[in-house]
């Protein structure tokens, strides 16, 4: 039989083995899921190493991924440590995508630095509303966020599709869901030279890392957060706003994904298409919870969870193994660790049963 | 008058295929009302339903047997509850990023297996199967006893779980250990042995759903075939207020919804294709907030422990 004991303190070591024995959990049930459909996991495992970080263009695409990860995980670890669960990045994601975007497709003509401030701040706000939506709905009558958020999701997703399958599909397109390519003054620069991908957003990204880092580490509404999700019924009593503080954390959280959305449509494809990495929304939200919430701690993770997905897609078209496998593995690793964060919190024996 | 006619007929389709709609939430639904009831909160019934749904239709493909399917699924369902069961009761991990993850895997696993049967149609589905006298009943009769074997046995399993939540012991031990597991623990009553169960049934019942979607409504395989109707069985169990008698209400009404919009789609109607697609999750979107304010006013329903492992050692 096992007991738990709860620990004072974790040890380094631990809180460094945990999420380093989930990843290799999680690729061991990878590993095992391919087995079963007989294709060679070490096959695979090292087309995805190669397809992630094999070439310089291989790795710029994979930190071309890493950055919408690094940006929306920021916002999560600041939800997250107040229980607010949004689960709806993806939604925030292709809303920011398309208000920044309308301005790019159908807005009147800008010099290129307004533009693109335009956009940025477009996509950012129509994240945030997307995200406050459900946060005012939590705050004010306790309507369950998951379920909401999640289910503004796919509304998201079908509002993307009526405008890329209507009004917005480029009629030069040959019928392919995609709208016209953004005209030069609505192109985020990108950072190095062609052919790689990775553009401005990068930027933004690691900005808002170290932003909400400090935030949470050295603010007071970090800090009034943090209790929050300790103890909501002790911050009330503390005289914490929760409404305020859960309105304000969903905002940010929801205008990074928006932020993450426009500036990886402006600045990677350069044109809005039916699938432009929305499912990024989900794969943050296993950044954000392998980082432990620390959003310093998300950028490694990110760019670890981008190998993967770059991985993921090289070996999708070199080896046929379909694209899924991405998911097997990403979701082991969320739930080994979800396993092992019990060895975190408490220290785990095994006694022997006694008779009384 | 000569119109009338056909227009009963037409609801009378209609209807019928919200029935099936509806068979496919309500097994979901009435799953999780039960494993929430024990205090468990599964998300992951997108995922169960989806791995229900795939090894139930390659079951039915490749043994021909499309009852052999529905059990296929139902077994998957429960495995992949027991998954959520061990990390959320023995080891006491975030239901809520467990129940995602569920989700996530779900989708994975039926993407990754299912890859080589898109498009692929069953051999033989599950027949309808006709109640001699009671579907002669006008109206009634071929909206309820003219359907399958599943709808049949979803009308029983509703009346029998109602009958063992609030007329058994086992009912009585469930409710305990979803209200104060503290106390149920001080009656005797095994808190884990019960969450573990009821988990384990709510994932059969996610999977036969999943199964009976790909076994009958749609006997064909796509990727991500459930397309988030998981999420709309959560919301559900929110709406019936975790109670199973509602659920039948409930899940007929949203089975109404996304017959209607087959049938607006198929009659070709002038309304796009994708906002169509889209009604069914911004109706479940007002439901959500229109059933937790009366939930509020109420005071009733949400079990008072889900959500919280339990820990007999502290305090």
């Amino acid at each position: 039989m096992l007991t738990f004991e709860k620990r004072e303190s974790t040890p380094l070591r631990v809180r460094i083995l945990v999420p380093a024995g989930s990843v290799a959990l999680g690729l061991a049930v990878g590993a095992v899921v391919m087995l079963f459909s007989r294709v060679n996991p070490l096959r695979v495992y090292a087309a995805i190493v190669k397809g992630a970080v094999g070439s310089w263009y291989a790795l710029s695409e994979t930190i071309a991924i890493a950055t919408p990860l690094i940006l929306i995980a920021a916002g999560l670890a600041l939800v997250f440590r107040m229980k607010f669960m949004n689960i709806g990045a993806m939604g925030q994601y292709i809303i920011g995508a398309l208000c920044g975007s309308w301005f790019a497709l159908f807005g009147p003509s800008m010099p290129t630095w307004a533009m693109l401030s335009v956009m940025m701040i477009a996509g950012t706000a129509g994240g945030a509303a997307w995200a406050i939506i459900p946060a005012w709905l939590k705050v004010k009558w306790d309507v369950n966020e998951v379920i909401t958020t999640l289910l503004m999701n796919y509304i998201a997703d079908f509002i993307l599709k009526f405008l890329i399958f209507g009004t917005w599909r480029d009629p030069f397109s040959h019928g392919f869901p995609l709208s016209k390519m953004f005209g030069s003054s609505a192109q985020l620069p990108r950072l190095f030279a062609p052919p790689s991908r990775v553009h401005l957003g990068l930027v933004f990204a690691l900005l808002a890392a170290v932003v909400i880092w400090v935030i949470i580490r050295k603010t007071r509404f970090g800090y009034e957060g943090s209790v929050i999700g300790e103890n909501e019924r002790a911050a009330r009593y503390a005289g914490i706003s929760v409404m305020r503080n859960v309105t304000i954390a969903a905002a940010v959280s929801g205008g990074l994904a928006g932020l993450a959305g426009v500036s990886h449509v402006s600045g990677y494809a350069r044109l809005v298409q039916q699938n432009f990495g929305s499912g990024w929304g989900y794969t943050s939200i296993i950044v954000a919870w392998l980082s432990n919430l620390n959003p310093l701690v998300a950028v490694v993770i990110s760019f670890f969870l981008a190998c993967i997905e770059a991985g993921g897609y090289q070996v999708q078209i070199a080896m046929r193994v379909p694209f899924g496998i991405v998911n097997v593995i990403e979701s082991s690793i969320l739930f080994s660790l979800l396993a092992c964060e019990v060895l975190t919190g408490y220290r785990v024996r095994r006694v022997r049963r006694q008779s009384p | 008058m000569s119109g009338s006619p056909s227009a009963i007929s037409i609801i009378v389709t209609l209807l019928v295929t919200a029935v099936q709609s509806g068979t496919v939430l309500l097994l979901p639904t009435v799953g999780e009302i039960f494993t929430e009831r024990s205090g468990i909160l599964n998300l992951g019934i997108e995922g169960m339903m989806l791995i229900g749904a795939f090894f139930g239709f390659v079951t039915a493909y490749r043994s021909g047997n499309p009852y052999a399917g529905l059990l296929a699924g139902a077994v998957a369902g429960a495995c992949a509850a027991m998954l959520h069961a061990f990390v959320c009761i023995t080891l006491r991990g975030n239901q809520t990023v467990s129940g995602l993850a569920l989700s996530i895997f779900g989708a994975g696993l039926t993407g990754f297996y299912g890859d080589r049967f898109i498009s692929q149609r069953l051999p033989r589905s599950i027949p309808s199967l006709e109640i001699p006298g009671l579907s002669r009943i006008p109206v009634i009769g071929p909206i309820f006893f003219d359907q399958d074997i599943v709808v049949y046995a979803s009308y029983v399993l509703v009346a029998g779980l109602w009958f063992v939540l609030y007329r058994t012991r086992p009912g009585v031990h469930l409710r305990a250990v979803g209200e104060n597991a503290k106390a149920a623990d001080a009656m005797g009553v095994n808190v884990s042995a019960t969450r573990y169960f009821w988990t384990c049934v709510g994932g059969a019942l996610a999977g036969l759903g999943g199964a009976y979607m790909t076994c009958r409504v749609n006997p064909f395989w796509l990727q991500g075939i459930t397309s988030g109707q998981g999420w709309i069985a959560v919301a559900l169990v929110v709406f019936a207020m975790w109670n199973p008698l509602t659920a039948l209400g409930g899940s007929y009404l949203f089975g109404s919804i996304m017959a209607l919009q087959f049938q607006l789609q198929a009659a070709g109607v002038s309304i796009n294709a994708n906002l169509l697609a889209m009604l069914p999750y911004v109706v479940t979107f007002v439901v959500i907030v229109v059933a937790t304010l009366i939930v509020r006013v109420r005071h009733l329903g949400t079990p008072h422990e889900l959500g919280r492992p339990y820990v007999r050692e502290e305090k």
